[in-house]
């Protein structure tokens, strides 16, 4: 299994750095899977991290009404932590579940009706053809992805300061408090995200054994592993961006 | 032409296959019978080298081993042309126009001309089974290995897809490898039979007299006898 | 035009498929309340459930939990450094992760973990004819296999938050102290005076709603499975995409009605 993963992991970054930089292409790939990752994540990513701007702007305020009364700073605190935070890792959560349990479930149906088999009988290395282009539309839509979402949460976060606290959205709107450091914590997040989802639920779904039960095994692991990965790369890049980035200047 | 040594294969603690020992000829054609989970399709797997023996040796000569699934593994994503191009694909010398005329002319030769544009959920079994076919042997591997050809098929495509195997094999000259439960079918297309029982090939000769061998085992399973050792 | 019309067309299949699943998960949260209220369930079944659903989630949500009292711990301390007010990182750490964070990153992963099990499970039964069977010998699928799953579901969903606090807030602790350097002490202190036995008792009425939510979304997504061995991978999908929805949105009311 280890074997396995570590095989997966470097013929990914192999394949992703030939099909960029050597011009290997399978025609259309990439492009049908930015599709499948970007068009049919757009919604559920939208509609969570909208509510999620909801409940912490509710929430932000509520308990600043407790202590200071003054709300002039919560919308630009909220779109700063929305930018290094909660924007990647809350819609990399998601797409851990949406596109993890998607790749898992075709990459293991295929393993389980052997067209795996089928691929390798005619030299086709499966990583190759189906994790690499998955990789890097990921890649791309993850950081679009967050993009988009951080723009729904920002919106409905205004909405709920408005009718819920009578914050007049001007002074909500405020960018003023993002630095560079932000971005760059955001950016390398939605990287590392991008790149870990697809990996692991393709190693989860090449390791599908059985039939249907087999594949919604794999698929589950896939969810939950992918899932985990986030959190524990959330927690050592925000670490790195508290020693580097945030210690005042940045 | 292929030659397997002692080979063994064990999944977890139960060995699958110990000690099979076959040597088959070039343009031979060699049928393999033998009870449920006794490790044939095992056995078509490591001759394609798509698993590796625990121990033994393997030594298939030849470039290229077309496969037939027992299950078709037609790419469910692609249409039936580009599945049955895909072989011809990989060997990048051909090109675009020439793939699309032996691709017609495989399709049209197993009874399914006009079918590039369908995808395979939306063929019958046995359609399914004739385009898996078309696939194997496109490339005119060698080697053929067809792994239970006729499995869940009425006799009357039963009769078909063995016709299109005998035809292929004549034009070819390939040595094929038939795995199959259908023992009466599988009589008449292949001269030597083997059945693997046990982890080793129990009976190994010829097709006709194989119902009438000294082993119990492979004379109750040829018979379908109720009584024996099975 | 056409484009337009290609638009509507896909907004309006898209919301009548939406109603679709919408109505069957009611009506099966609806057969669920009868079958609880008139008392027909297997109680072997909602054993066996917890013990599997509960126990076995363990590992991966004690280590959420550690991993997210950290996140939280740097991030409150991200904001809390620029003004110099360590004490107040237990506080600011301690009620997020209880009222927000803590049931939200622990329900995901219960939803991926047990949710997306159950719906699996579910979806093969179905695929392969058991609940058929089932229906044959005169057992109702319903008392039987879907009842005890959502209690066990909401049950263990609920301690699982508990244990799942303590864990964050213990991690929280810890990493305050070697990232931050804030003492132990000064992070409880922080943490039991300022924070209400309320502010806990939202985040366990979130733990059972979203309990509610998982089961209910895995098993109407899991019982009407079509198509093999892809239809089972494509309902694990459905399944947990609307549980994470489902989780965001009873948050949201929670929070704002219960304040």
């Amino acid at each position: 299994m280890i074997a396995l993963s570590v095989d997966v992991v470097t013929k990914t970054i192999a394949g992703a750095w030939a099909w960029l930089f050597r011009g290997r292409r399978t025609r259309g790939e990439v492009v049908k899977q930015l599709y499948q990752i970007g068009n049919r994540s757009l919604l559920f990513v939208c509609v969570t991290l909208g509510f999620l701007g909801m409940v912490l702007v509710f929430q932000t305020c509520l308990q600043v009404n407790r202590i200071t009364g003054d709300l002039s700073q919560v919308g630009a605190e909220f779109i700063k932590i929305l930018v290094h935070e909660f924007g990647p890792s809350l819609t990399a959560m998601m797409l851990a579940t949406r596109v993890g349990a998607g790749i898992a479930a075709e990459i293991g149906s295929m393993v389980v009706t052997e067209q795996i088999d089928a691929l390798r009988m005619n030299g086709v290395d499966p990583v190759d053809y189906l994790i690499v282009p998955r990789f890097l539309a990921s890649l791309v839509m993850t950081g679009v992805l967050t993009t988009i979402g951080v723009g729904a949460a920002v919106i409905m976060g205004a909405l709920t300061a408005y009718y819920s606290f009578h914050l007049n959205p001007v002074v909500f709107l405020d960018p003023s408090h993002v630095r560079v450091g932000d971005l760059l914590t955001g950016i390398m997040k939605c990287a590392a995200y991008g790149a870990a989802v697809p990996i692991v639920a393709g190693i989860c779904g090449l390791n599908a054994r059985g039939g249907s039960e087999g594949v919604g095994t794999a698929t589950t692991r896939a969810v939950i592993s992918a899932s985990f990965v986030v959190i524990l790369l959330d927690f050592f890049l925000s670490g790195l961006a508290l020693f580097t980035f945030q210690r005042g200047g940045l | 032409m292929i030659a397997l040594t002692a080979v063994t294969k064990s999944f977890g603690a139960r060995p699958l296959l110990a000690g099979v020992d076959l040597a088959i000829g070039r343009a031979e054609t060699f049928g393999l019978i033998g009870t449920a989970g006794s490790g044939k399709s095992v056995l078509a797997k490591i001759l394609c080298r798509l698993i590796a023996p625990d121990a033994g040796s393997v030594r298939v000569d030849a470039a290229q081993v077309g496969m037939l699934f027992q299950n078709n593994a037609l790419f469910d994503f692609m249409t039936v042309g580009d599945n049955v191009a895909f072989p011809l694909v990989r060997q990048a010398q051909l090109h675009g126009e020439e793939i699309r005329a032996r691709v017609a002319e495989r399709l049209r030769a197993v009874g399914l001309a006009g079918s590039e544009e369908k995808y395979p959920n939306e063929l019958s079994g046995g359609m399914k089974k004739r385009a898996a076919l078309a696939r194997a042997v496109i490339a005119r591997p060698p080697v053929c290995i067809f792994d239970e050809p006729t499995a869940g098929l009425d006799p009357v495509t039963t009769s078909k897809i063995y016709d299109l195997l005998r035809a292929e094999r004549d034009a070819t000259g390939a040595t094929v490898v038939v795995i199959s439960s259908d023992v009466e079918a599988l009589r008449s297309f292949a001269p030597r039979i083997g059945m693997l029982h046990d982890g080793r090939l129990r009976y190994d000769g010829d097709a006709g007299a194989i119902a009438d061998s000294d082993d119990p085992v492979v004379r109750q399973f040829v018979r379908g006898a109720l009584e024996g050792p099975l | 035009m056409k484009a337009l019309q290609l638009a509507f067309e896909g907004l309006g299949s898209a919301a009548l498929a939406l109603f679709d699943e919408a109505g069957g998960m009611a009506l099966l949260a609806w057969r669920v309340l009868v079958g609880l209220l008139t008392l027909k369930l297997d109680w072997r079944e909602l054993v066996r459930s917890l013990y599997k659903m509960g126990v076995q989630s363990l590992p991966i949500v004690a280590l959420t939990a550690f991993f997210t009292g950290g996140i939280m711990v740097i991030q409150s301390g991200i904001f809390i450094r620029r003004f110099g007010a360590y004490g107040l990182l237990g506080f600011g750490a301690g009620y997020a992760t209880l009222r927000e964070v803590g049931p939200i990153l622990i329900g995901l992963m219960f939803s991926g973990r047990v949710g997306a099990n159950n719906a699996a499970e579910l979806g093969t039964m179905t695929v392969t004819e058991q609940l058929d069977g089932l229906r044959a010998l005169a057992i109702e699928p319903i008392g039987f296999l879907i009842v005890p799953r959502v209690v066990a579901m909401m049950i263990a969903l609920f301690c699982l938050v508990v244990l799942g606090n303590v864990v964050a807030i213990a991690g929280g602790a810890l990493f305050g102290k070697l990232l931050l350097n804030v003492e132990l002490s000064s992070f409880f202190h922080s943490f039991a005076d300022n924070l209400k036995p309320w502010d806990l008792m939202i985040g366990l009425v979130k733990a059972a709603v979203f309990g509610l939510a998982i089961s209910i979304t895995s098993c109407h997504f899991g019982t009407s499975v079509k198509g093999g061995a892809v239809g089972v991978g494509r309902a694990v999908n459905n399944a947990v995409v609307a549980a994470a929805v489902a989780i965001m949105i009873s948050d949201n009311l929670i929070t704002m009605v219960l304040r």
